[in-house]
């Protein structure tokens, strides 16, 4: 070894963007979880500012895809989650709506929570919402998190986990 | 949906060579019974079965679209 020996070549191949990677690999997923749910439908990747990758799923009749208060639509993102993690050996942030299904519930939740809160501050009693997933409770914490004379917690355990707003000084 | 559960359990066992799905009618329903090896069957049910369970919830939307209703049970 090394007696004569050449200098060696080397050729090194730049890898390929992750998130780019990542972002097609999830959408290959979504696509043959749906073909195998008889769902027609497409997959549109939603270039976003964050890391998260964001799909979209655009079709006729989706409802079926979104479920009582979004469970099914939890449970796909839930599967292509994990699905995409066992293959690149890490966990990839990935959100999937279905026909503006969250964006819609974003905006709802927004309302209900800065309406909650004008009740908790004007009766001076805590509030409790209905059971809410992770993201929709963290849209809650997060609108309300500037307000000066309340707190919000979250009480309960797995799916009956709910948000609490409770008037400051009382906690 | 036989091609549902295989795929979802494919993608995330150790030995994708030993998954097995099976389907047998039993009245109105169709059971689908999946088989894995020993060291992945916690992989195809989950903490708390939530793998389990969201695989129950795809299953389900397959099943309408094929007018049926289907049952998973983990073998």
């Amino acid at each position: 070894m090394g007696i004569g020996a050449e200098d060696a070549l080397v050729r090194v191949t730049p890898l390929s963007h992750p998130e780019k990677d990542a972002a097609s690999i999830a959408r290959e997923v979504l696509e043959e979880l749906l073909s195998r749910m008889k769902i027609p439908a497409t997959v549109e990747l939603q270039v976003g500012e964050e890391s998260t990758i964001n799909l979209e799923v655009v079709g006729d009749d989706l409802g079926i895809l979104i479920g009582r208060r979004g469970q099914t639509l939890y449970s796909i993102q839930f599967i292509v989650r994990l699905i995409v993690a066992h293959r690149l050996r890490e966990m990839v942030p990935i959100s999937i709506d279905v026909e503006g299904y969250r964006k819609r519930r974003r905006e709802a939740l927004r309302e209900l929570a800065l309406r909650m809160a004008e009740q908790v501050r004007t009766s001076g009693q805590s509030v409790t919402l209905e059971p809410m997933p992770p993201d929709e409770r963290r849209t809650l914490h997060l609108v309300l998190a500037d307000m000066p004379d309340i707190t919000t917690i979250s009480v309960g355990e797995g799916e009956a986990r709910k948000v609490t707003i409770i008037p400051k000084g009382r906690t | 949906m036989r091609e549902l559960i295989e795929y979802i359990a494919r993608s995330i066992v150790t030995a994708p060579d030993e998954v097995k799905v099976t389907e047998e009618p039993s009245g109105e329903w169709i059971v689908l019974k999946l088989e894995v090896a020993q060291e992945d069957k916690g992989r195809v049910i989950g903490k708390q079965g939530r793998v389990a369970q969201a695989m129950r919830t795809l299953l389900r939307v397959a099943a309408v679209r094929e007018g049926t209703r289907a049952m998973l049970e983990i073998v």
